[in-house]
Parts: structure tokens; C-alpha cells; sequence
């Protein structure tokens, strides 16, 4: 096996946590299908976080496998269709909850190592 | 979500991402494109459908059964795409498969299972060992009539107790040696056996000693066989052994797993039986075998605590009474009442089952050597495919596990067709080694351990099959195979080789397993073991003699010597107290000066003064006893000795006249030298042997008759005078011959077995053979091609094919001796006390088998040598 493909699936674990909180955390705004929950990332970070839909859906799977979400077909409000709608959980929103907070924790010790603040310097 | 729920999944799954790529083409049209664009951009941002698919399938978590049924899916097809390869290795399979379970389903029923069908975990038989006492202390033996009562009266553990005992009782109705049990009133219902099929089982009042009744059970077997099923047998009269029994009752045949005998009568009945002792009132005669319920607040520890315990009270007592100059110290085992947990025998069952089930091993083996080799073909013209898989990434592991599967689903579908012959092979066997078995009612069905066993063969013919395609593939260089170039590596010879020598080796071993067995039966008749066998009779008489009798036994016995001497064609007759082909215990035999245990073992055979002219045994030496010699037991006298006492006593002096002590201390003088005679083992002179005079007025003994002429109107005479004397003696005097001959019938069945499974494991390995060398001379086609345009001509292919093959059979053959030999040596070790001349191969069985096995797969080499020589070399030019 190529030394790229171990790099890119180490960079996937890495990211794997990060895009099921972000998929939680956009369903607290709402029940929403694959498509919206995609688009949705991607416009609030302006287009910086391309999600890609090779992860994306089996991501929604796990978070479903786990319990965390539940799904169903429903017809979008706006139109005459029917999508796959996926909806947080009481369990997915602690989940959030300790999601944020590791994240939180991780982010400031990063960035402590980073940009180092005045009194330690 | 559950894995059968995957279909569903799926379509859930395509219908999600299906709307959600409409929709981005839709959004990508509201963006201004061309409907054609849009379509192609939505795609493009998806990304690659058939990836999504299957990283979201891994997020379900059932992906490696997901892989696995597709392999087995792959593998369906493939075998179909090959029926003919296919079926061939089902059958092969089936065939070892279905042989060996087969068996173990047969050892099973008769070692295995307890005895019982009804709450088998509550059933329990006990095995007492004595110490000290006048047995070997290492032996297990059975309990005295006195301690089954204090067990049945005193134990809690145990709900009922009951107590039998095998013995052999002649049904004259039958006019021959029936299989008869003596049973406590209550064994039936301990075994589990609530209903009779007609009539009714024993009353507690049928066993009452003194007063016990004369009433007989049938099993449905000998109901059948011996009363041809009549109706109205109830209340009918039978006569064993001389008395009459009133028949109450059949017993079903599938009642019990097993039946060991035909007829049951009370044990009170013993003394009725049996007239030459009383084991029922003997207070140190043990001859009961035990065997209760637990009630089901105890456990077995606790009973067999308690048991011991009212053994222990019981050796106590019996030594206050001083019955015996032993003071006997028991021991207890308590089992759940199969053959293979008996501690007597365990050992014994466990060697049986290896050697039965070994060679059968030997078949599976190579069944799946076969396998291997089609599979290994198969995986070699699927070799561009393979290569392909591997480009295309996958991993080497995954086809392993594809090959595997393969092999799976031919073992499982063998194992499955095997479930045929297990069902027949058992009673096949039980019928051919001995159609007078159907008395021991055997019922065959499998259980646990019989699935258990078939479950472990399919897996190990699995694994055992696919190791070589596995290395194969595994070994399999990616650039050759792609360029489609057969290169002499995809295949190694030493694969191939080492296919023939393995399957020469295992076929080398059935051969002689064959060979060895066939012969039997012509050895056992073809012998001469010394003494005349036509013209020497026994007569079996059974006559009560206890002291109380002694007068009116001794008075029997002269009678029936004068009318047996009457008999015209009746020369003489002797007593003697060992019988010819039974293995002895020896005694120890001192020179005077000797302390004991410096003495050596010898067989000692107490005879009358006929006896040497009774059997045709001539005398060397000396004289042979006369009338004039002292009889009296315990005092000194003059003894006969046989040319191999005389070789180990005195190696170079002459015996005549010299002295030896016995083990009961008296003093003989040697008068005479016999020759030595092949008596206890076919085929083996006997050991030393001394002939010591029997007391005149001893009871004990064989009483043997010689004669001239025809045996038929003798041996019908002597039946005659022994009736005519005392109508309850059942007798069928034979003579040794004729009991050889009925040894060398049964031999003759289980030789039949033998040949047939040897049979198969030989065409099994022909077939293999011829297959491997075809796949061989196939693959180096073009070599052979390139030879012939190199100059070669097709004599010197041939030679070259045919030497190898020559060789390959060689080494195997060697390789077969080696496994052979030891196990030969094993078998006749454990077969040492039969009388069997089973002592290692010998040259002639290895010689014989390997001259056999050699020509047959020489005869598999031919084709494919001949194919070889036809090798077009126009061929193997455009191929370059």
C-alpha cells in the first residue's frame, strides 16, 4: 500500500470526528436531508469545508447506527417531494454537548503550542 | 438494523442518494446550465457513486458477513461454471466424509452414549476395585450379591438400584448360545424403560430370593428372530439352559440405546443357570454390576462419598466374618454408564476408536488430497483472472478467503450428501462383522457428537483443501500472469510431487491394512498348531461341584466317560484345564534352591493320563504319564514338560529326571519331553509349558474327546450320552476345527470391511495420482514441445515422465513404511492378548502391497506419459 493512501486515511480518522459533530451540531437547527446538511457546512464556512459526499453519507450512516440521529422519508415543505430527513436525538445532542467541549479543549491546547500568549512568553 | 436487512438497506440507501443527486442537478440548472451540464457537474460533485456506496455499507457494520456472502455467491457460480470438476470433488468429499462419520456415528452408539435414554444425567453405574483382596488390585470388578443389597437398602443418593449381570444361556428353543442378562425386578425401570411392547416386566415378588418365579422377558429381536413374532408367546413356555421360563414379556428394541441381551430373567435365577456354582448366595463371589438414579437433590459426589462410605462398612464387616483369608479394601467409580467412561476398559475403547478411525482418516486425507488437486488446477487456468483481481488491488487475503470459501462450499455440500452414508454405514457394518449382533440391539442415532464430528471434518477438509490453491495464489507473480505467460514457477514441481508421494504413502498404508487383514482367515485355517484339530472334540458340560455334589458329580462324570468310550469311532478322551487358543495367565515355576520369585512364568496345564494321545501331541522324551504315578494333590509327583520348558530350564542338560518346584511348593520329577505345540497364539509357539497330572477325582477340567472318521455322527453320539445322563446339560460339542472355522468366518467379514475401505482409499489415490501427473504433463506442454523440435525424440519423454513418476511412487512407498510400521507395531500391542497372528507388517504384506500399489499407479502414470509424448511442437513454436 502507497504511503499516500495511509496519509489520506490518517488525515480521514482525524477529520471523521470533526464532521460528525459538525453534521450535530447542524441539526440542531433542525431536522434536514444529506443534500441540505452538506450545503450547509459548506456555505457557513465559505466554502472552506468542502464536504465531500464520499464521507458525508456514510458519516449520516454511523451517527444513525449509533443512535445519535434518526432518519425518515418526509416531502420537503417546499416542494412536492419526498427526502430523507435526519433528525438529532436527545442522546446525539449530549453527544454534541461532549463533542464541543473536547474540541474546545483540543483547539485551545493547539493553540497555546501555536500562538503563545504574552505572560508565558 | 439486522444483516438480512441489508437488501432493504440498500434500496434505501440508492433512493436517498438518488434524490439528493437530482437535487444538486436541479440546483446546478438554477445556476444556468445546460441540462446536459448539469447532469455531468451533479456527478461530478458526488463524486464516485459506487465508493459512497460501499464506505456507507462498512458504517453499517456488517460488511465482512456482506464479503462473505459474496464470496460464497462468487463461489456458487464458479463451481457451476465447472460441474463436472465440481461434483467429482462433492463426491469425493462425501465419500470421506460420509465413511468416517459414518463410523463415529457406529462407535458412538456403542462407546460413547450412556446406555439410557430417559434423563441420562440422573443414570449412574458403579465400578468397584478391591485391594487385597484375592483379585489384581488394579482391576475393576463388580460387587458381591451382599454389598448390592447394604447399597440398595442403605444409600440416599440414589433413588433406585438395580444390579445385572451378562451371562450366556443355550435357549433350547433356539438350539443355541443366547445372549441372556440377569436382572434385578427394577433394572427396566432404571434404564428408563417404562412400557413393555406386550405383556408386562418383572414384579418385585419375581426376584424374592427362595421363592422367585421362573419368568423370562424377550427382547424384540430374539422375539423375532428365534419365535418368529408369535402373538400368543405370552405365558409360553422356554427352556434355558435345561429349565423352564414362562415368557411375560417383550421388550422394544429402540427402548434403550442399547440392549445387551436377548433374554432377561431374575438374578434369583443364577443358581438355576449356572449349575456348577452359586454366585447369588456366595458371600465373596463378586458378579453384579450396579447401577441407580440419583434422586435429584444429590449430586454424584455426594453419592459416590455415600457409597464408599457403605463400602468401607461393608469391607468391615466382612473381615469380622473372616469369609475369606483377605481382608479386601474397595474402591468406587462412579460413571454415567457408556463403554468409553467403564474404567476397566477406557483405555482400551479409546486405542480401538484411534485404530479404527485412524486409517479412516487416511481416506478423508486423501479425498482431499483430490480436491486439492482439482482446485489447484482450477486456480492455475484462472490464473489471468487472478492477476487481473490483483491489478485491480485486490488484496492477496481476500483471495485467499475467496478460495476458502470455495473449498467451504464443496466441503459443506460433501458433508451434506455424507449425512446419506452415515445414515446407512453403521448397520452395514453392524450386519456384515456379525449378523448374530442383531441381537445386541444397537440404536443408531446421531447426536451432538456425531455433528460435532462431522462439523470438525468438513472444516479440517476445508483447510486441508484450499492450503494449496491458497499458496498458489499466493506465490502467484503479477507480471507473468498478466502477460499470460506460463512460466514454469506458477506450479512447482515439488507441489505436484509432493501431491503423488503424499497419496502413494496413504494409499501404502491402507494396502497393507488390507493385505494384513485378508490374510487372516487362511492363516487362522491353514495352521498347524501342533496337535490333531480334525479328530480332537470338545465337550462342554456344566455340572454343580460343590462338595455337597461332589459324590453324584464324580458318579456323572465316570458314566459319561464309559458311554462316551462306548461310541464306536471314539478312541480316547482326556481332561485338561487350559483350552486350546486362550490366552493364559502364567504361573511361576522354580528350580529347588530357587526362592520365590526367582522363578520363571510358565502355563501350566493340568491334564489326565490320555492326554497326550487325545491330542496327537508326541513325546520327544521320556515316557508320558502312566496309572502308576501319584495323583494326590499337594504332594510330590512327576511332570511332563514341553521342548520350550526344557530349552529354558536346562539349555544344555538333559531334562529327564531333574526336579522343579510349583508355586504351591510341591516337588516334580520330569519324565518325559513333549513337543512343543502353537496353542495360545496362531501361529507362535508356545512358551514353556509344564503337564502336571490331574487328580483322578477332581471335578474340574475340559473334557476333550478323540475320534476317527466323520465329526458330524460323533459329535451327535456324545450329545446323545450327555442328554441321555442329565437332560438339563445343553451341549454342542465341536471340535477345534470347526470353532476355528466359525473364528475365521467372523475374521473373514471384517477383512470384507477392511478391503472395501481400503478399496476406496486406493482408487482414491489412483484417481489422484493419474490427476496430479495429467495437470503436470499438461502445464509443461510446451516444454515437451520445445524438446521434441530440440531433437528429443518421444521414447525419451515418455522414459522421462515414466522415471519420475517411478521415483515420486519410490519415495512414497518408503514414506508409507514408515508410517505403517509403527502403526502395525502399535496395533499388534494392543491386540497382544488376542490370539490373532497380528505381530508387524513382515515382508510378505509389505512386499505384496507395495507390489500392488505400485502397478495400479503405474498404470495412472500411462495415460498421461503418452499425453506427453503427443505434445505438438508447432504448438509450443506459435505459443513462443
Amino acid at each position: 500500500m502507497s504511503s499516500m493512501t495511509k496519509q489520506a486515511q490518517q488525515r480521514a480518522n482525524l477529520l471523521q470526528g470533526t464532521l460528525d459533530m459538525l453534521i450535530l451540531r447542524t441539526l440542531l437547527y433542525g431536522p434536514a436531508h444529506g443534500h441540505q446538511i452538506g450545503k450547509h457546512i459548506q456555505r457557513t464556512t465559505n466554502d472552506f469545508l468542502q464536504t465531500q459526499h464520499g464521507s458525508l453519507y456514510p458519516a449520516l450512516h454511523r451517527l444513525e447506527r449509533r443512535g445519535w440521529v434518526t432518519s425518515k422519508w418526509e416531502t420537503a415543505p417546499d416542494r412536492n417531494r419526498e427526502f430523507k430527513y435526519y433528525r438529532l436525538t436527545e442522546k446525539g445532542k449530549k453527544q454534541l454537548v461532549v463533542e464541543e467541549s473536547q474540541w474546545k479543549q483540543m483547539a485551545e491546547a493547539v493553540a497555546r503550542v501555536m500562538w503563545p500568549t504574552a505572560e508565558e512568553s | 438494523m439486522r444483516w438480512w436487512q441489508i437488501r432493504e438497506r440498500d434500496a434505501d440507501l440508492d433512493r436517498e442518494l438518488q434524490s439528493d443527486l437530482d437535487l444538486e442537478e436541479e440546483e446546478q440548472r438554477e445556476q444556468g446550465a445546460s441540462s446536459e451540464e448539469a447532469h455531468y457537474a451533479a456527478r461530478r460533485a458526488f463524486g464516485n457513486m459506487a465508493l459512497i456506496r460501499e464506505q456507507t455499507h462498512e458504517a453499517w457494520g456488517w460488511a465482512p458477513i456482506e464479503r462473505c456472502g459474496q464470496d460464497l455467491l462468487y463461489a456458487l457460480r464458479s463451481a457451476r461454471r465447472t460441474p463436472l470438476l465440481s461434483t467429482i470433488a462433492i463426491l469425493a468429499l462425501a465419500l470421506g466424509i460420509g465413511l468416517n462419520a459414518g463410523v463415529f456415528t457406529l462407535l458412538n452408539s456403542l462407546f460413547l452414549q450412556p446406555p439410557t435414554l430417559k434423563a441420562p444425567a440422573s443414570f449412574v453405574q458403579v465400578y468397584p476395585r478391591y485391594t487385597g483382596w484375592f483379585m489384581r488390585e488394579d482391576q475393576y470388578s463388580a460387587f458381591t450379591s451382599e454389598d448390592y443389597d447394604a447399597i440398595r437398602s442403605r444409600s440416599n443418593a440414589l433413588k433406585d438400584v438395580a444390579a445385572w449381570q451378562a451371562s450366556s444361556a443355550v435357549l433350547e428353543e433356539g438350539n443355541k448360545p443366547s445372549a441372556t442378562l440377569l436382572v434385578t425386578c427394577n433394572y427396566f425401570h432404571v434404564f428408563g424403560i417404562d412400557r413393555p411392547l406386550i405383556g408386562r416386566f418383572f414384579a418385585s415378588a419375581d426376584c424374592s430370593r427362595g421363592s422367585a418365579a421362573q419368568v423370562a422377558v424377550l427382547s424384540e429381536s430374539t422375539w423375532t428372530t428365534d419365535f418368529g413374532s408369535d402373538p400368543h408367546i405370552l405365558g409360553e413356555t422356554i427352556h434355558l439352559n435345561g429349565s423352564p421360563f414362562q415368557v411375560i414379556g417383550i421388550i422394544r428394541s429402540d427402548a434403550a440405546n442399547f440392549l445387551p441381551g436377548g433374554i432377561f430373567v431374575p438374578y434369583t435365577m443364577e443358581p438355576l443357570l449356572d449349575h456348577s456354582r452359586d454366585l447369588l448366595n456366595s458371600p465373596d463371589t463378586p458378579w453384579l454390576t450396579v447401577t441407580g438414579r440419583l434422586r435429584p437433590e444429590f449430586s454424584r459426589t455426594y453419592a459416590l462419598a455415600e457409597l464408599s462410605a457403605i463400602m468401607s462398612q461393608q469391607d468391615r464387616a466382612y473381615a469380622r466374618r473372616e469369609i475369606s483369608a483377605f481382608d479386601r479394601k474397595t474402591t468406587l467409580v462412579l460413571t454415567n454408564g457408556s463403554f468409553i467412561e467403564n474404567p476397566a476398559i477406557r483405555n482400551r475403547v479409546v486405542a480401538m476408536m484411534a485404530f479404527v478411525l485412524g486409517p479412516l482418516t487416511l481416506i478423508l486425507l486423501l479425498a482431499c488430497c483430490n480436491v486439492t488437486m482439482l482446485f489447484l488446477s482450477r486456480t492455475v487456468t484462472r490464473r489471468g483472472e487472478i492477476a487481473v483481481r490483483l491489478a485491480l488491488g485486490a488484496r492477496r487475503g481476500q483471495l485467499a478467503r475467496m478460495l476458502l470459501m470455495e473449498s467451504l462450499l464443496t466441503a459443506a455440500i460433501g458433508g451434506a450428501l455424507s449425512i446419506l452414508l452415515v445414515q446407512h454405514v453403521p448397520l452395514l457394518i453392524m450386519n456384515t462383522v456379525d449378523a448374530r449382533q442383531a441381537k445386541f440391539v444397537l440404536l443408531i442415532h446421531p447426536d451432538w457428537r456425531v455433528f460435532g464430528y462431522l462439523a470438525v471434518l468438513v472444516i479440517a477438509a476445508t483447510i486441508v483443501s484450499s492450503l494449496m490453491p491458497i499458496r498458489a495464489t499466493w506465490k502467484l507473480d503479477l507480471l507473468t500472469a498478466l502477460k499470460g505467460r506460463e512460466s514454469a514457477a506458477t506450479v512447482r514441481s515439488r507441489t505436484t510431487r509432493g501431491l503423488i508421494v503424499v497419496q502413494i504413502a496413504l494409499g501404502f498404508v491402507l494396502v497393507c491394512a488390507a493385505v494384513m487383514f485378508s490374510r487372516l482367515p487362511s492363516l487362522i485355517m491353514s495352521m498347524n498348531p501342533g496337535f490333531d484339530i480334525h479328530h480332537t472334540m470338545a465337550v462342554p458340560v456344566a455340572v454343580d461341584t460343590s462338595s455337597a455334589n461332589h459324590a453324584s458329580a464324580l458318579t456323572f462324570y465316570r458314566t459319561l466317560e464309559s458311554r462316551i468310550l462306548a461310541i464306536p469311532g471314539v478312541q480316547s478322551l482326556a481332561y485338561a484345564s487350559l483350552g486350546p487358543f486362550r490366552q493364559v495367565p502364567p504361573t511361576e515355576i522354580r528350580l529347588p534352591g530357587q526362592a520365590t520369585g526367582q522363578g520363571k512364568p510358565v502355563s501350566v496345564d493340568d491334564i489326565s493320563s490320555d492326554f497326550f494321545s487325545t491330542f496327537g501331541i508326541p513325546l520327544i522324551k521320556g515316557r508320558s504319564f502312566n496309572s502308576a504315578d501319584p495323583t494326590v494333590p499337594n504332594a510330590d509327583s512327576v511332570a511332563v514338560v514341553s521342548q520350550a520348558f526344557a530349552k529354558e530350564f536346562w539349555p544344555a542338560g538333559d531334562p529327564l529326571g531333574k526336579s522343579i518346584i510349583t508355586s504351591d511348593n510341591r516337588r516334580l520329577i520330569v519324565v518325559g519331553v513333549a513337543a512343543d505345540t502353537e496353542s495360545e497364539t496362531f501361529g507362535v509357539t508356545d512358551g514353556p509349558r509344564l503337564y502336571t497330572l490331574r487328580d483322578v477325582s477332581a471335578l474340574s477340567g475340559r473334557l476333550y474327546v478323540h475320534f476317527a472318521g466323520d465329526p458330524k455322527p460323533i459329535e451327535n453320539a456324545v450329545r446323545g450320552a450327555v442328554k441321555a445322563l442329565d437332560r438339563t446339560q445343553i451341549i454342542a460339542p465341536e471340535t477345534i476345527w470347526e470353532s476355528l472355522e466359525a473364528d475365521a468366518e467372523q475374521m473373514r467379514s471384517l477383512a470384507g470391511i477392511v478391503l472395501i475401505m481400503a478399496s476406496i482409499g486406493v482408487l482414491m489415490a489412483v484417481v489422484g495420482v493419474y490427476g496430479v501427473l495429467s495437470f503436470a504433463v499438461s502445464q509443461r506442454a510446451r516444454e515437451f514441445g520445445i524438446k521434441i523440435v530440440l531433437g528429443a525424440n518421444r521414447g525419451t519423454i515418455f522414459r522421462s515422465v515414466t522415471l519420475q513418476a517411478v521415483r515420486n511412487t519410490i519415495f512414497g512407498l518408503l514414506c508409507g513404511a514408515a508410517l505403517a510400521e509403527p502403526a502395525m507395531w502399535a496395533l499388534a500391542r494392543f491386540l497382544s492378548v488376542s490370539p490373532l497372528p497380528l505381530r508387524g507388517l513382515g515382508p510378505f504384506v509389505l512386499g505384496v502391497s507395495a507390489f500392488l500399489l505400485a502397478a495400479v499407479s503405474l498404470a495412472a502414470t500411462w495415460l498421461p506419459a503418452l499425453r506427453a509424448t503427443r505434445a505438438d511442437p508447432m504448438q509450443a513454436l506459435r505459443a513462443e
